[in-house]
């Protein structure tokens, strides 16, 4: 093993009494202390506001920008009708080195399409957030956008995010009432077959 | 024997022999789209293009037979451009919906622009829209807009099943298959047209959106649906249950074997596998507990039911009144069970045993569905358990009904069905023991004392001896669901119970006990069978025997 | 006798109180100190009825919990010393404060009231056996746990707090020999006189090396850091990981006590106690001659605001050394013991010695 001497600064002799050096050390920290002091004093007062007297977020009240290419909570994107785009291809649950997610794919009556998922899981608690999913969609179906990073929960099984959720970002466990209208395995009625396609406005072409 | 040069290497072969023939005999791999080797040559693909030296163009080797001293490149760089531009002409109206497409993973298109494709589009065209999704049939869904017109369906209605169902319609870019009009491609080998089918336009309906292809793993097997014994692989999920709604088995597909089915798989026995995965025997029934008991204290256990079984037989043998026991087998059982209900039953106790059911003789053709819907009638027959010297089973239960037999084993059979519930529940009664080995439920096994879960087919090894007398390996899929076991397992337990000398641990050196024991079989193992089986030694069925139909 | 009693009850009280709630201020201290330190904002949640107070309510929700959460008493460990131990450290360090004096005299009627609580002639000696004594409460709860790495814990902080005695002790001495008395009383007043008749005749003037080293040691003994390693809260483990709730909660007031012990010793015995510099108990004699009469109750009260200034000024500064400096390695915290800190208490002795025999044994 290749061993590398690194020549370590000889103390000087003021350095070697420690107390100049503590007083230098006192210096910086009590330079932070009473600047930090008086500005904080100032803010109180209501003076000097552009300057910040500390670094710190706020976190709940205040937020920090995420990055664009930040990867949070999931979506589904939406088609017009507010079906999802989604055409049940897999390939992300084909992917996902996590094994997170669950598709059952359905028949859509637009030949065009052909293919959604009547069922769309994410397990939360299995993601690791390496974002493949997003990448491999050939739909842009699937989105890390929604800027979501407080995904605690009670069970597993409120980790476990179903269409409904997925679809609509600001939904949480439990779901009271699915609005959604195309066919789908839902939630809020003990995981039976529920919606139509009739009810779905269709847009124009199909 | 004309002999030619493909890529360096020289190859002999029968005159009147194509190239892409003779490139596959030496195990070059030509790309091929409407070339089948079991259907007529039409050549109008173009993908298979080789250069043959002395040649001024480009050949389509499947349609090109050898001359003495030929001179091929399949892989030189004129052969793959020539491939690369009839790729681009294919692709030109194809509509890349791979993430929908059930053939995805599977296709020609994708695995030949892989290989040697790799271009950029150039096509800035409007793509001719053409229908989806289309149902040709009961088991076949069209989607012209894959289509690029290799017209193999066309061949194979034409050529296999003579029924000529579908077409090439309209000219130019708007050619597309379907169906004559007033007709529908129902005919009992219709879902072939799937398998030949090289891209996504001809999809099973049975599979569309059951899971991408891979997701499957796949077993081989051999039909159990009649006595031809068509070769086939099986296609299952195992670790994504949300998918097919739970089910193992996904699909089928025909395995080729060139003395039994080529390369074929008629409809029934495709779609006649629901029975594995559902309303199957999962637990065992001892006479206290009722059928459809919901609770799971007291159940019975495999110990006490053979325990108790084997006692009741011990007595029996030991008053030396075996011929009071009878078992009625199944010719849907595996060689290696027949012959082990032979040794224990009819040898070593003195039982009657009859593999010989009433029943309806079912549909049949001159190509692969035959009227016996056993897969192993022959080996039964091989196993003189179908003989005039052993039994029938009518004759069994009628003795049963007079009182002269004591304990009946029903191996599969639904008896309930053959003779009637009445009879059933009368037997029921009147005998001292009563078991029930089966795979699904039915009436018979909840009139039964004991109802013993028994592993499907795919669940098990073993060998089938189909109609022309081929001994077949079925291979084993699965393991057995829930508590049932494997036939012979059970059986070989029994055996050993009763204290008989049975030294074989699995279906293999037991099938070795059965090369022994019969001449028919003299001489095979596993190993000889392969996976493509091998003929009995005798191949004229036994003399003076009629089938009971 | 009954009045007596009830003067020195009532100053104990106010020591007991007001030491107490210092103690409970520095948790706040602590946390807003470091925060100013450290370009943070610092504990501000904790509100009462909606006010925060800059989150002073810190420290009471503090004791709310730890009041509240389990006590755990390991379930081999020796339930008695486990329990005695943290009543041994707040006990001896609460104690230590009998003996300072807090203010001048204060004449109420014709009664003078002692701003101490108890006047003793050896006080320096008390104060320190005080101290001492702290460190049964250390290695008790080490012993008592039954836990190795409580029980390494413990040897730890026995080790480095009786080597630092030593120096503190002689670091003393040279204080005790300038002014001539171990009475912290005298020793205060001794200090009111004027040097050259400008300069406050302070400890810190007589003996400067005598404090650096008084400090140090001092600092050691409050195992604060830089001298944390009997502690080490967050990685290497002290004496009281068996300890939760309100146990640990006392061995963590004994820290601060400890601290507020240490700030008044150093007042007192080198920044003259409750002396303000030219101030008499006639009022001020300012050395160019001017003159500023008070009355009794205003000296006692600048004599108590001086001495509470002056321990407040020490508490900032250690808490500030507590945030400026790492950790010592705890060969280093010996090395700086034995062969640092002792050998130059030692010399400040025999020099303090010296100068004292050359001008004359002038006190």
């Amino acid at each position: 093993m290749a061993v590398k001497a690194v020549q370590r600064r000889e103390l000087t002799f003021w350095e070697k009494l420690y107390i100049p050096q503590i007083i230098c050390g006192l210096k910086i920290t009590s330079t932070h202390f009473f600047r930090n002091l008086f500005l904080h004093t100032a803010h109180l007062l209501g003076r000097l506001k552009n300057v910040p007297a500390s670094v710190t977020i706020q976190y709940p009240e205040e937020r920090r920008p995420l990055m664009s290419r930040y990867r949070s909570r999931h979506r589904l994107t939406l088609r017009e009708d507010n079906s999802p785009r989604c055409v049940g291809c897999m390939l992300c649950e084909t992917v996902c080195p996590a094994r997170c997610i669950t598709i059952v794919p359905g028949e859509h009556p637009d030949p065009d399409v052909e293919k959604y998922p009547i069922r769309f899981d994410i397990d939360l608690g299995m993601c690791v957030y390496c974002g493949y999913c997003v990448e491999v969609c050939p739909e842009d179906a699937i989105r890390m956008d929604t800027g979501i990073l407080d995904l605690a929960a009670y069970s597993r099984e409120a980790m476990r995010l179903d269409i409904h959720e997925l679809m609509g970002p600001k939904l949480r466990k439990p779901i009271s009432d699915c609005s959604l209208e195309f066919p789908h395995i839902c939630a809020s009625a003990d995981g039976e077959m529920k919606g139509g396609w009739d009810s779905v406005p269709r847009s124009k072409g199909s | 024997m004309p002999s030619l040069t493909i890529d360096g290497r020289e190859v002999s072969v029968p005159k009147g022999t194509t190239v892409i023939q003779a490139a596959e005999k030496m195990g070059v791999f030509i790309p091929r789209y409407c070339y089948h080797p079991g259907l007529s040559v039409a050549g109008n693909c173009r993908i298979c293009l080789v250069e043959v030296e002395n040649l001024p163009k480009l050949q389509v080797a499947c349609n090109l037979p050898v001359t003495e001293g030929m001179v091929v490149h399949t892989g030189s760089e004129q052969a793959e451009d020539g491939r690369r531009a009839v790729l681009e002409f294919l692709l030109a109206n194809h509509p890349l919906d791979c993430p929908v497409c059930d053939q995805s993973g599977e296709c020609d298109l994708q695995n030949f622009y892989m290989n040697f494709g790799l271009y950029d589009p150039r096509f800035r065209e409007q793509k001719v829209k053409k229908q989806k999704a289309v149902q040709l049939g009961p088991h076949v869904m069209l989607d012209q807009e894959r289509c690029i017109l290799c017209s193999r369906c066309v061949r194979f209605t034409d050529e296999i099943t003579k029924t000529g169902e579908i077409g090439i319609f309209q000219r130019g870019d708007r050619a597309k298959i379907g169906v004559y009009p007033g007709t529908e491609l129902e005919n009992p080998y219709s879902a072939n047209v799937v398998d030949i089918c090289p891209v996504g336009a001809l999809t099973e309906r049975a599979f569309r959106f059951k899971a991408r292809v891979w997701y499957l793993s796949s077993a081989q097997t051999v039909c159990n649906g009649c006595s031809q014994g068509c070769n086939m692989d099986m296609h299952y999920v195992l670790d994504r249950p949300h998918l097919n709604e739970g089910a193992r088995v996904v699909r089928v597909k025909p395995r080729y074997n060139p003395d039994v089915n080529q390369w074929w798989l008629c409809d029934e026995g495709r779609y006649g596998l629901e029975w594995i995965d559902k309303a199957r025997l999962q637990e065992v029934r001892g006479p206290g507990d009722t059928a459809n008991a919901d609770t799971n204290s007291g159940k019975a256990t495999w110990e006490q039911a053979l325990g108790a079984i084997s006692k009741s037989l011990a007595e029996w043998k030991a008053e030396d009144v075996g011929a009071r026991i009878g078992v009625i087998a199944s010719a849907k059982l595996t060689n290696e069970e027949l012959f082990l209900i032979r040794e224990i039953f009819r040898d070593a106790l003195g039982a009657q045993v009859s593999a010989w059911v009433p029943e309806d003789p079912g549909t049949c053709d001159e190509f692969l569905v035959k009227a016996d819907k056993n897969p192993n009638t022959r080996g039964a027959t091989l196993l003189n358990l179908t003989s005039p010297d052993a039994p029938e089973a009518e004759r069994i239960v009628d003795e049963a009904l007079a009182g002269n037999i004591d304990l009946l084993w029903v191996f599969g059979y639904d008896l309930v069905e053959g003779f009637g519930e009445q009879k059933v529940r009368e037997l029921g009664e009147k005998l001292k023991l009563f078991v029930y080995s089966g795979t699904n439920e039915n009436p018979t096994q909840a009139l039964a004392h004991w109802g013993l879960p028994s592993a499907a087919y795919v669940e098990k090894d073993g060998t089938f001896v189909n109609h022309h007398g081929r001994v077949q390996r079925i291979g084993r899929v699965f393991s057995p669901l829930g508590d049932s076991r494997e036939d012979w397992r059970i059986l070989l337990e029994l055996g050993g119970l009763l204290g008989l000398q049975l030294d074989w641990r699995d279906p293999q050196e037991i099938f070795l006990g059965l090369a022994d024991a019969e001449t028919a079989f003299a001489g095979m193992s596993y190993g000889t069978i392969g996976d493509q089986g091998v003929e009995v030694a005798c191949t004229k069925p036994t003399e003076g025997v009629t089938a009971p139909w | 006798m009954v009045e007596i009693l009830l003067i020195k009850l009532v100053v104990a009280g106010l020591v007991f109180a007001a030491v107490l709630n210092l103690a409970g201020f520095h948790t706040w201290v602590e946390r807003k100190q470091s925060a100013l330190i450290q370009d943070r904002i610092g504990a501000n949640r904790a509100p009462i009825f909606g006010f925060t107070m800059l989150g002073m309510f810190h420290g009471v929700a503090d004791v709310l919990k730890m009041f509240t959460k389990e006590d755990i008493v390991p379930d081999r460990a020796d339930k008695v010393l486990h329990t005695i131990a943290p009543f041994f450290s707040v006990f001896f360090a609460l104690v230590a404060f009998a003996a300072i004096p807090f203010g001048p005299p204060l004449h109420l009627g014709d009664r003078v009231i002692d701003l101490q609580v108890a006047k003793i002639d050896a006080a320096l000696l008390y104060v320190f056996a005080m101290l001492s004594l702290g460190v049964y409460g250390v290695i008790l709860a080490g012993f008592a746990s039954r836990n190795n790495y409580a029980i390494m814990g413990g040897l730890r902080a026995t080790a480095q707090m009786i080597s630092y005695e030593i120096a503190i002790g002689i670091s003393l001495i040279g204080v005790i020999m300038v002014y001539g008395t171990m009475d912290l009383a005298e020793l205060v007043r001794a200090q009111g006189q004027l040097l050259g008749g400008w300069v406050p005749f302070w400890g810190i003037f007589a003996q400067p090396v005598g404090f650096i080293v008084f400090v140090t040691a001092a600092l050691a003994e409050t195992k604060r850091l830089p001298f944390d390693l009997p502690e080490g809260e967050s990685e290497i483990i002290g004496y009281f990981v068996e300890y939760s709730g309100m146990k640990f909660g006392m061995f963590f007031l004994t820290d601060f006590l400890e601290t507020i012990v240490v700030a008044s010793l150093a007042t007192t015995l080198f920044f003259g106690g409750w002396q303000v510099p030219y101030l008499t108990e006639d009022g001020f004699l300012f050395p160019w001659g001017g003159q500023l009469p008070v009355q009794n109750w205003v000296y006692v009260l600048l004599g108590v605001a001086s001495f509470s200034i002056k321990g407040l000024i020490f508490c900032f500064l250690f808490m500030q050394l507590r945030w400026t400096l790492p950790r010592f390695r705890y060969d280093q915290l010996m090395n700086l013991g034995w062969k640092g800190l002792f050998p130059i208490a030692v010399i400040n002795v025999v020099v303090t010695a010296f100068v004292l025999a050359f001008l004359g044994g002038s006190s």
